[in-house]
């Protein structure tokens, strides 16, 4: 088979898949009594006729990079990191503390220093899980689900208790939180940048660098994992186990590195949100970008590139979805719907796919 | 911690859901299939539960649990067997769809988002003579008649899975579907069979946790049952009679947050024992829990 | 039906495959009451005409006759109704079930949906003593030694009232005396009036126990022959097409150093002794070749040498150093070369491109990198100077390896190890699965290897080519070896006593 023709069919595929959910979303919607292309016309509108939406979406689609990425990479080995969920959480509660802890240091240095706190938070709490894993066979799945629920007594604990902000002055009612970080903590937002290039970005899109560091960090685990001997090692453990181990390959580090990776990655998701219009972290942050994260991961069939372009889809649907229950008075949890629908035709479309391909090139060797 | 009746039956009611997920997750993974989506098979059984109870009385409720758990179990059957999707993949997807489904009816149908008005539960039963033991009588007292269905359809569940053609086909097609399949033995039928039952199983669960015990459908109110449900399952060795001790353990261990304060410990912390007990046991198993030979391999015959 | 009569007829099956016509326009005639062989070599097409046989594949052309009346067979159940019975070379059966369960599954005697498992007992304690088979229903298969599982296979066949049996490649793992007893239950059989048909690549055999022969060879019948009228070297000429060289060149070297040695090796596995104390030594320039049936330790032995299996007591050594306490990838880093017995478990990674699989393990050698990452261009030109010198037959480098052929992915592993120039090359069942000429190939690069000073171990199955390639022979039973023969001077009676343990070298025999 060509090269280019397998290229296109493995792009062609998620987009059929989509459709195929939005012809879904279209029954539902008429079930629910609304004309669906008004529906859906009012999406695109709502979401790419405004500036406002253009940057919402960028905006929103920076937690789903971290999280899908972070997801995508467990599950190039086949370890399922569904405790991104929390890894990001916890990176939150890191980060904010070392936010606000250090107040005098510049902010060239007190920017990455946070960063790091939130990449260090992440690991942090995916270390027991990969180490129960290599040490006792348990599976990840059920104990990041588990420390997911864990995860979140402890941090109300923590933010309702030792780490709780006591001078919240002239508040009506006190929020569970932690102290403000400090103004050297914050990150940038981009509106230095727009105003040069003459784009009217309003003050309260909050879109951040954050952004392009979670795209140049999935241009890093590309390189890493098609371009470098460790990422050989991890595509050869994922590929056959056995013999990878047989050839010397250290199966458990490799593992373990890969999931640390993963953890660490995740912890950075909520970074964008609250390094800027935050500037705390609370028992009421926006929880779920860990399961998004797994949705935009099979989306993007665990390709950096492919979750940037599922992270800015689901972007996309998030702010169409607000559009059409503001405008069009339709739920919008139907978009929610939409993300379980279209994971599940994704997976199969990718599965019919795969073993299409390989009839294929096995005919042609012969 | 005072071992009180009132205690035990507590745990016995939290059991009920864990237990009943177990069974059903038993038949999955012995046929071959990982259901990673049962949590989300309960919560359509909390949704439809209320809302059956609420149209036609606790009975409907449980048959309409059962139905929709079936239904998004059927979706992960040809997802994962028709397709050969990943079993884990499919499941997580599963319990995402669940999710957005129960929010989406909920406003549509009760016009809340998260909660149903209150629902009618089935009469209570007590057992005649035990309900009059001292000390233990609470125990006996105002059962739900889900309990002792719950229960019993431990050993139907042994039998069934023992002692009967279907089970034997069942368990066959899970150690080793091709050697079943050159049996003339249908493996997809077999492995379809074994994950509706899981999910008309978690419908029930789902069903009992919202009319039974609470009384409404809330969101969240599964709480990560449907993955304590696979760790008693594995806790049990993959047999209904171990499922039902390990749903015990777990059942007591969540009656005792709910129940137990120890001074000194903030409650969150008595929260997360659950939890953290699930880790344990998977971790601090002693004996290699072996389950079925072909658990979780989507099943292909050569040459098709 | 009369003895003699035809009891199944093919006219003109032909099966074909994406890529390939594994069955060509068969034409095969069995009579009721024979032992029919069927051989051919690896692929001919042997597999695929009893699946077709047995409703595992339909075929694409072509008609099937049982008793005279011509058939759809869809499904094993249907040929399972037509009296057709086959007794797989792998065998399906479930360890974990009984004998008993794994006989009745699929026609269990039942009372509505209860199972009744007492008089499936019952049953199968009386087809035994029938056909003068000795198990105990109650057993978990599991617990089977090879030759007992083989028999229960035959009897789940027998059970469901078959009349034809295909026994496909039956021998493949039992040892002579289990194939005498298996020859003596076919001659039972067969005097109880059941036809047989009996795939093997084993002419002796063949020969010993058919009364018609039909060769395959690439799909197409190459004809059919009375046992009684042809000779081992007239069948091998149709299986293969060309007289079959079974004496390999001996090459003559001086062995130098002794650069494997096993000392007192003990293996555990599953809670039992796979190896027991075992000792031996081979020099730079020599093959010691390890002569046994599958299961003796030989897996375990290969498992310890390159660090897969822990050792329980005892040392392993490389070139003089001990491989104690060192990973996988430092005893490989020693020298030590391996083709696995299983390439696609051990061997490759069959998802990457042959490019990649050519440096697996090695990834991370100075000469494939470029700056921070891997030389691709230079992983490339390594792999064609790969292709070339081991005449592998493929579209690109960049192709995966699972597109490959049996032999060609042999190949490929055979070349990435000799670019290593190892000290110690562990060659486990490197003619597995492979036809004649690529078997030749390998053969012929062992002996190259022994040429260029290497110690190599042979591990095989193959009784001829450990006899044809070997400077010595150890004989492992039982995870010890039990006898130590010069290459030259063993025989195959002599060799076949001591892979059952009928005979014992004397203590001290080597």
């Amino acid at each position: 088979m060509k090269r280019e023709r397998l290229f296109w069919l493995q792009v062609a595929t998620p987009f059929i898949a989509i459709l195929f959910a939005f012809l879904i979303g279209a029954v539902i919607v008429v079930a629910i009594g609304k004309n669906p292309l008004y529906v859906f016309g009012t999406m695109l509108a709502f979401a790419f006729g405004q500036i406002d939406s253009l940057g919402l979406i960028l905006f929103r689609a920076t937690p789903y990079i971290f999280t899908g990425l972070s997801v995508a990479i467990g599950f190039q080995l086949g370890l399922f990191n569904i405790g991104a969920e929390s890894q990001y959480k916890v990176g939150l509660f890191t980060a904010a503390v070392v936010g606000y802890s250090f107040p005098g240091l510049p902010a060239i240095i007190h920017i990455p220093l946070t960063i790091l706190a939130g990449v260090a938070g992440g690991m942090l709490w995916g270390l027991l899980p990969i180490v129960l894993k290599l040490k006792r066979g348990v599976h990840e799945v059920i104990s990041t689900i588990m420390l997911n629920y864990t995860a979140v007594s402890l941090l109300h604990y923590l933010l309702t208790g030792p780490f709780l902000d006591q001078n919240q002055i002239g508040a009506t009612q006190r929020i569970m939180r932690t102290k403000f970080i400090a103004d050297s903590a914050r990150i940038p937002t981009v509106h230095g940048l727009t105003k040069l290039l003459h784009i009217p970005l309003p003050n309260y899109v909050h879109l951040n660098y954050m952004f392009f560091i979670g795209i140049a960090l999935c241009a890093a685990i590309y390189w890493l994992i098609w371009k470098t001997p460790f990422g050989y090692e991890l595509r050869a453990v994922a590929g056959n186990q056995a013999a990878a181990q047989a050839a010397g390959i250290n199966v458990k580090r490799t593992m373990f590195i890969t999931f640390m990776l993963s953890a660490g990655i995740a912890g950075l998701a909520g970074l964008s949100e609250m390094m800027t219009s935050y500037g705390y972290m609370s028992v009421d942050f926006p929880s779920g970008y860990g399961f998004t994260g797994i949705a935009v991961a099979l989306l993007g069939k665990n390709n950096p590139f492919g979750v940037i372009l599922a992270a800015l889809l689901f972007g996309f649907l998030e702010r169409g979805a607000e559009g059409i229950q503001v405008i069009a008075g339709v739920p919008q949890e139907v978009i929610t719907i939409l993300q379980g629908i279209i994971i599940l035709s994704v997976v199969v479309a990718y599965s019919i796919l795969s073993r299409y391909i390989r009839i294929q090139k096995k005919k042609e060797a012969a | 911690m005072v071992w009180t009746a009132l205690l035990i039956a507590a745990a016995v009611r939290m059991t009920i859901p864990i237990l009943l997920t177990a069974l059903g997750a038993t038949f999955s993974e012995r046929s071959g299939v990982v259901n990673i989506g049962l949590e989300g098979m309960m919560i359509a059984g909390t949704f439809w539960g209320a809302f059956g109870a609420l149209k036609g009385g606790p009975l409907f409720g449980f048959f309409l649990a059962m139905v929709a758990g079936m239904v998004l179990a059927l979706v992960h059957a040809v997802v994962s067997i028709r397709f050969k999707v990943d079993q884990v993949v499919s499941g997580t997807a599963i319990n995402i769809l669940a999710a957005g489904l129960a929010r989406f009816f909920s406003i549509m149908i009760f016009h809340m988002a998260t909660t149903s008005p209150k629902v009618n539960a089935f009469a209570k039963i007590s057992i005649p003579l035990l309900k009059d033991i001292p000390g233990l009588g609470p125990m006996f007292t105002d059962l739900s008649p889900v309990i002792i269905v719950a229960f019993i359809l431990v050993p139907v569940s042994a039998y069934v899975l023992n002692r009967t053609v279907f089970g034997l086909r069942l368990r066959s097609v899970g150690e080793n579907p091709l050697a079943a399949d050159t049996l003339g033995i249908n493996v997809y039928l077999m492995r379809y069979a074994g994950v509706l039952i899981s999910g008309a199983f978690a419908g029930l669960a789902g069903a009992f946790l919202a009319v039974e015990h609470t009384g409404s459908y809330i969101e969240g109110q599964t709480g990560g049952r449907g993955f304590i449900a696979l760790a008693a399952m594995i806790f049990g060795n993959w047999t209904p009679g171990g499922a039902l001790a390990a749903s015990l353990l777990f059942g007591l261990a969540q009656a005792v947050t709910l129940r137990v304060q120890i001074p000194g410990i903030p409650y969150q912390f008595i929260q997360m024992l659950p939890y953290l007990l699930t880790i344990a046991v998977l971790a601090g198993f002693v004996r290699k829990a072996v389950g079925p030979a072909a658990d979780g391999i989507p099943y292909e015959r050569e040459g098709e | 039906m009369d003895t003699g009569q035809p009891i199944l007829e093919l006219h003109g099956i032909t099966k074909r495959f994406p890529g390939l016509t594994a069955n060509d326009a068969i034409d095969l005639t069995v009579r009721q009451g024979e032992v029919h062989a069927i051989c051919g070599e690896n692929g001919a097409g042997k597999s695929t005409l009893m699946k077709i046989l047995y409703g595992l594949y339909q075929p694409d052309e072509g008609t099937i006759s049982v008793r005279g009346q011509e058939v759809k067979i869809a499904g094993p159940s249907k040929a399972v109704s037509l009296g057709i019975g086959m007794v797989h070379q792998h065998f399906m059966l479930i360890p974990r079930l009984t004998v008993t369960e794994n006989i009745i599954l699929g026609q269990e005697p039942r009372r509505g949906p209860a199972l009744k498992l007492e008089d499936g007992i019952a049953r199968v304690a009386e087809l035994c003593k029938q056909y003068g088979f000795s198990l105990n229903p109650r057993a978990a298969v599991g617990e089977l030694s090879v030759g007992e599982q083989q028999r229960v296979e035959i009897l789940k066949v027998l059970y469901r009232g078959a009349e034809i049996l295909i026994l496909d490649e039956p021998t493949a793992v039992l040892v002579p005396q289990e194939v005498r007893e298996l020859f003596v239950n076919l001659a039972n059989l067969r005097r109880e009036g059941k036809t047989i048909i009996f795939i093997s690549h084993k002419l002796d055999e063949v020969l010993a126990i058919a009364d018609r022969v039909t060769v395959i060879r690439r799909g197409k019948v190459v004809g059919t022959v009375d046992a009684a009228a042809t000779t081992k070297a007239q069948l091998a000429e149709m299986m293969v097409g060309r007289p079959v060289l079974l004496n390999l060149d001996r090459v003559e070297v001086r062995p130098g150093e002794p650069l494997l040695e096993i000392n007192d090796l003990t293996v555990d596995t599953s809670g039992r002794a796979a190896l027991k104390n075992v000792s031996f030594s081979v020099r730079a320039g020599e093959i010691y070749g390890i002569a046994g049936v599958e299961g003796n330790g030989q897996s375990e032995l290969v498992e310890a040498i390159i660090g897969l299996r822990a050792m329980k007591g005892g040392d392993v050594r490389i070139d003089g150093r001990s491989i104690r306490g060192l990973t996988i990838k430092a005893i490989r880093d020693l020298g030590v070369g391996l083709i696995p017995e299983d390439r696609h478990k051990h061997g490759l990674v069959l998802p990457m491109s042959v490019a990649e699989n050519s440096i697996l393990g090695f990834q991370r050698e100075k000469r494939f990198r470029r700056g921070g990452g891997l030389d691709y261009r230079g992983i490339e030109d390594f792999t064609a100077g790969l292709v070339r010198q081991f005449d592998i037959r493929l579209a690109g480098t960049d192709v995966p390896a699972h597109a490959l052929s049996g032999g060609n992915q042999q190949k490929v592993i055979l070349a990435r190890e000799f670019s290593r120039s190892p000290k110690v090359l562990v060659a486990a069942q490197p003619t597995r699965g492979l036809d004649i000429g690529a078997s030749e190939f390998v053969r012929n690069q062992i002996l190259a290897a022994k040429r260029a000073g290497q110690a190599v171990l042979l591990v095989s199955a193959d009784l001829e080519e450990v006899m044809s390639l070997s400077d010595r022979i150890g004989v492992i039973y039982n995870g010890e070896i039990v006898a130590e023969l010069a290459g030259r001077a063993a025989t195959a009676e002599e060799l076949g006593l001591y892979m059952t343990g009928s005979r014992r070298a004397a203590q001290g025999g080597r």
